[in-house]
């Protein structure tokens, strides 16, 4: 075990009062989440909900809401990386020349240095890992197993597992900011600045346990995934029927499934030498800072993937829907899908060109990240003629959808100069690149946001509301415009990243805009929270049938909105690719299922959330080293994976005649929505019944 | 109507960037586009790789752009007079076209990669050699450049001189650099004479560059390195051949010297806010490889435990 700098005691570790920080930012931020939580807390209780939030949430393994909750956290995360946004567009705004004036004890802008950089590093952890990641994984979890006719995920107990794991990362994350502080040496950890001689405090401590707590959960998020996808499929269901989007999950999982335990271990290796003070990454005694590099990349290229595939999948069934037409090229499309997930292991160097390696590594790395844009060049092409000849509707997924394709046209455009060695040299670390994988994001985020208002009706049973989801469209693609082009300028002047304060004046114009874009883009979350809340108030007048768009095609949209917690009645057969539209022209729509039969379904069970609180105490006690905590909570999380191995009887059944009952009752609320009726039919929210 | 009004505005507000861009040429805001300006034979090949590579590319995004406005215009639902065939989704022409599209241009923006990619190479630097060549060509001038938190040394080991956080150098003369670290990793960057390369503790790494002009280029370091890192800014003072050699003569006086005990005192932790320049004379005989053993043998300069919620 090595010596840290500063006090240490047996009790409490690292922990003293000074752990928590003196700062007006901070407090403010403090006070403000308290009250939230107050709030959130003092609602739960007034309601008398916390029986019903223990039930039905806290130790569900209902796929939908594990999904829904997973949505949730990373919604809350997004607000974070948002404000941290918002935070630094400001600061690099008013920190603009010799001239520029200082506040809050900082020489330029308010942000002194050392907190900037934090801001900016929590920024990219949260927004890849904790906003885009979670919020992924749960339309995978929510869609998947409905589009291939499952009743639930392979392994139920195993997702909840999952989700607890991310929530703890994220929760680790919120605490840095109130006691300690965060990471200061970016979202990517750069060596040997991680390193305990340059990084003393327990900053990249919570970074590194945060990712790796919740870098388990995905993993083993992406296994259940694959099973599920592989295993559960309805009959009739064959390769060349599946849908689009399970295409994708499954080829995103199996990056993740190959490409996160190389960041575990990555850092598991940083752990060493912070903790027991080997020398993998160090500068001297034998260690190789540039290793980190490689591996870091080798886990965080496929991540770029990981995150974009499911953003293409959600974008090729919102097109089809909403031109009202079989997807082109379904074959060359699954093929794209695996050749990007294929090509993604083989371009992390591009991530460090400028590190000296020989032109002849350089000109491999560079050819292989092109060859990424053959595939997704032929998904491009393939939406536009998914629209030719179609009936294209311009609802607010398909809005998104569209966007996401001209994002893309852009991120395409710069990451092919990127991928040139030449060009990358003289952008590399500059605010170009940025600028780029943030177009990039963009697609993620559309796909993403297309994906919720699509599938949206689909658990909760009635829309979200058009005309507040249209005004959110055009202040984020507003926003978007308005902060990323004048940064691809900003590049061009060669304004380099991480910078806390601007030495080139001539920079203020594009910081002014950048900083008007933010505002633009404050006013589409004002408009997104509006939108939810109204479509929630006013949800009775915007109840939907089982196909909520009328244009569905796949099998999700054959059971009812919202779904019950069985999914499918009777398990459906598959006949077609789209099964909806194959069995409206045989005129099967509506027809009723002659008998039911019992179901089996997976049994709650609080031993997720035990471990989760368990392994939430083992990161923290790795993070103040208070060794006590971390055996305490290792062993408990032991014991109670032991302990739950002997539980014989983990499912229940439904009886045929209860599904009956569930089906009817579902049937006439979807032909005649009853105006008075503000309760129920919310879909997850709805008990789930004879559970316990 | 407010909705449709401010949906409206919302749309306007996304021309103003292109309007901004008109507005920039005309008020000489343009000068500071640095990499539009290139002043020296390596940014110039990676400024025209740069056109290149987008002339290529938007001559496939232009049309697909084009080709996807057009079909959602066209085929949109309330234009009853469109083609509407729900069950095409399949055409093997298109699918040939679709998919040579992409190879070819990747197969051709692949060629060029491989072509600028050796051009530029910092270690075999035909480039440089090749635009000084012919003309009776200047020796090559030799530079070492360490950075530390968060300042940067240059040491000019022939001349027996280092000059810090300022790089004085001659026009038209190859100028070989080798880079290192006495802390954490930097880049080293000048946007209008040379891309980056990484600076890394315990390795060493090259650049070479010649400039065409005299004047006064920024440099900066373009990879985080730390609460100082954005004051590592340095200026790059490209003189005349004669003036360059009475500079160093010059500064071969000054009465600040060099040595590795020296070193260690100015790779203190310092955050160059003032943009403080110094001169050394009687630099020691291969401190650069000193600094570099040091390293790789364990020396760190361990910043010190930040107080939480401050610097």
């Amino acid at each position: 075990m090595v010596h840290v700098q500063g006090p240490w005691s047996e009790l409490l570790g690292r922990l003293s009062p000074s752990a928590i920080p003196n700062n007006p930012i901070i407090t403010g931020a403090f006070l403000f989440s308290a009250v939230i939580g107050i709030v959130l807390l003092g609602y739960v209780t007034y309601a008398g909900k916390w029986g019903y939030l223990w039930r039905e949430w806290l130790t569900t393994v209902d796929h939908k809401k594990i999904g829904v909750m997973y949505i949730i956290v990373g919604l809350v995360m997004l607000f974070r990386g948002f404000i941290d946004a918002l935070m630094m567009r400001t600061q690099q705004m008013l920190a603009d020349g010799p001239h520029s004036a200082g506040f809050l004890g900082a020489a330029h802008g308010y942000l002194i240095p050392y907190h900037f950089d934090q801001i900016y590093s929590a920024h990219g952890t949260i927004m890849i890992l904790f906003a885009a990641t979670p919020i992924l994984v749960g339309i995978m979890n929510v869609v998947v197993p409905l589009q291939i006719g499952a009743r639930d995920m392979a392994f139920p107990y195993l997702n909840a597992l999952g989700l607890w794991l991310t929530v703890v990362g994220a929760a680790l994350i919120m605490m840095s900011l109130f006691l300690g502080d965060f990471s200061h040496a970016g979202w990517v950890g750069m060596t040997p600045l991680t390193e305990l001689a340059y990084s003393p405090g327990v900053g990249v401590d919570y970074w590194m346990w945060a990712i790796q707590i919740a870098s388990v959960g995905t993993t083993l998020g992406a296994a259940n995934l694959i099973a599920t996808i592989i295993k559960m499929r309805a009959p009739g269901m064959t390769w060349g029927r599946l849908p689009i989007f399970t295409w994708t999950a499954l080829s995103t999982n199996i990056i993740a499934l190959t490409s996160f335990p190389v960041l575990g271990v990555s850092l598991a290796l940083l752990g060493l030498d912070r903790y027991f003070g080997t020398h993998f990454f160090t500068a001297g005694m034998g260690g190789n800072l540039m290793l980190y590099s490689n591996l870091f990349w080798m886990w965080g290229h496929p991540e770029v993937y990981f995150v974009i595939l499911p953003a293409f999948g959600m974008m090729s069934e919102i097109i089809p829907t909403f031109s009202e037409k079989a997807l082109f090229g379904y074959i060359t499309m699954v093929a794209a899908s695996f050749a990007i997930a294929g090509v993604s292991w083989s371009v992390w160097l591009h991530h460090f060109f400028t590190m000296g390696a020989s032109p002849a590594v350089n000109t491999f790395f560079s050819i292989a990240t092109m060859v990424v844009g053959i595939p997704t060049g032929v998904k491009v092409f393939n939406w536009a003629f998914t629209i030719y000849r179609g009936r294209s509707r311009f609802d607010t997924p398909m809005m998104w959808a569209i966007g996401a394709l001209f994002m893309l046209l852009l991120g395409g455009l710069t990451g092919m100069m990127l991928a040139m060695p030449p060009i990358n040299y003289s952008v590399h670390n500059s605010v170009f690149v940025v600028a780029h994988f943030h177009t990039m994001l963009m697609v993620v985020i559309y796909g993403i946001m297309g994906g919720v208002s699509y599938w949206f009706p689909k658990v909760f049973g009635f829309k979200l509301d058009e005309t507040l989801g249209k005004r959110f469209f055009w202040y984020f693609t507003a926003g978007t415009i308005m902060v990323f082009v004048p940064m691809y300028l900003s590049g061009f002047m060669g304004m380099t990243r991480r910078l806390d304060y601007l030495a080139n004046p001539h920079l203020l114009p594009f910081e002014v805009l950048e900083e008007f874009g933010i505002g633009l883009y404050t006013v589409s979350v004002y408009y997104f929270v509006r939108q939810l809340y109204v479509s929630l108030r006013d949800r009775s007048e915007n109840r939907v049938g089982a196909n909520a768009w009328g244009t569905g095609r796949t099998l999700e949209w054959m059971t009812a909105s919202p779904t019950p917690f069985y999914n499918f009645a009777v398990t459906p057969r598959v006949n077609a690719r789209d099964e909806l539209i194959w069995r409206k022209e045989q005129g099967f729509e509506n027809t009723l299922p002659t008998q039911y039969e019992d179901i089996l379904m997976p049994k709650n069970t609080a031993v997720p959330l035990l471990i989760g609180a368990f392994s939430l105490a083992l990161g923290f006690g790795l993070v103040w080293r208070i060794w006590w905590m971390t055996d305490l909570s290792l062993l408990g999380v032991v014991l109670t994976v032991i302990a739950r191995s002997f539980v014989r009887v983990t499912d229940y059944v439904v009886g045929a005649s209860e599904v009956e009952q569930i089906e009817r009752r579902s049937r006439t609320r979807g032909q005649s929505p009853r105006p008075d009726s503000r309760r129920g039919g919310m879909g997850v929210f709805r008990p789930s019944r004879s559970n316990t | 109507m407010v909705a449709k009004r401010l949906r409206l505005l919302a749309r306007y507000i996304t021309l103003i960037p292109g309007l901004f861009l008109a507005g920039c040429s005309s008020q000489g805001l343009s000068r500071q586009f640095v990499l539009f300006r290139p002043a020296g034979p390596l940014a110039n090949v990676d400024f025209r790789f740069t056109i290149l590579d987008v002339a290529v590319m938007l001559g496939i995004i232009v049309p697909t752009t084009i080709m996807t406005i057009v079909f959602l215009l066209r085929y949109r639902k309330t234009n009853t007079k469109a083609v509407y065939e729900p069950k095409w989704s399949h055409s093997n022409f298109i699918e040939f076209v679709v998919w040579t599209i992409p190879i070819l241009t990747v197969a051709m923006l692949g060629y060029y990669s491989y072509q600028g990619t050796f051009a530029v190479d910092p270690y075999n630097p035909r480039l440089i050699n090749h635009s000084v060549g012919g003309k009776k060509a200047p020796r090559p001038l030799d530079v070492d450049v360490i950075t530390t938190d968060w300042q940067w040394l240059f040491i000019y080991p022939k001349q027996h001189i280092a000059t810090a956080n300022e790089l004085v150098i001659p026009v038209g003369t190859p100028v070989h650099f080798h880079l290192t670290s006495a802390t954490v990793v930097n880049d080293f960057y000048i946007p209008k004479l040379a891309g980056m390369i990484d600076i890394m503790p315990g390795m060493r790494t090259k650049q070479v560059l010649v400039a065409d002009k005299v004047g006064l280029y920024q440099g900066y370091s373009a990879n985080f390195s730390g609460g100082g890192f954005s004051w590592m800014g340095f200026k790059t003072k490209v003189v005349g051949q004669n003036t360059f050699q009475t500079w160093a003569k010059h500064i071969a006086k000054s009465p600040q010297t060099l040595n590795y005990a020296g070193f260690n005192a100015f790779a203190k932790p310092y955050k160059n806010v003032d943009g403080k320049t110094d001169q050394f004379s009687h630099v020691s005989a291969g401190l650069f490889d000193r600094v570099i053993k040091a390293v790789t043998m364990g020396k760190v300069y361990k910043t010190p435990l930040p107080t939480y919620g401050k610097a």
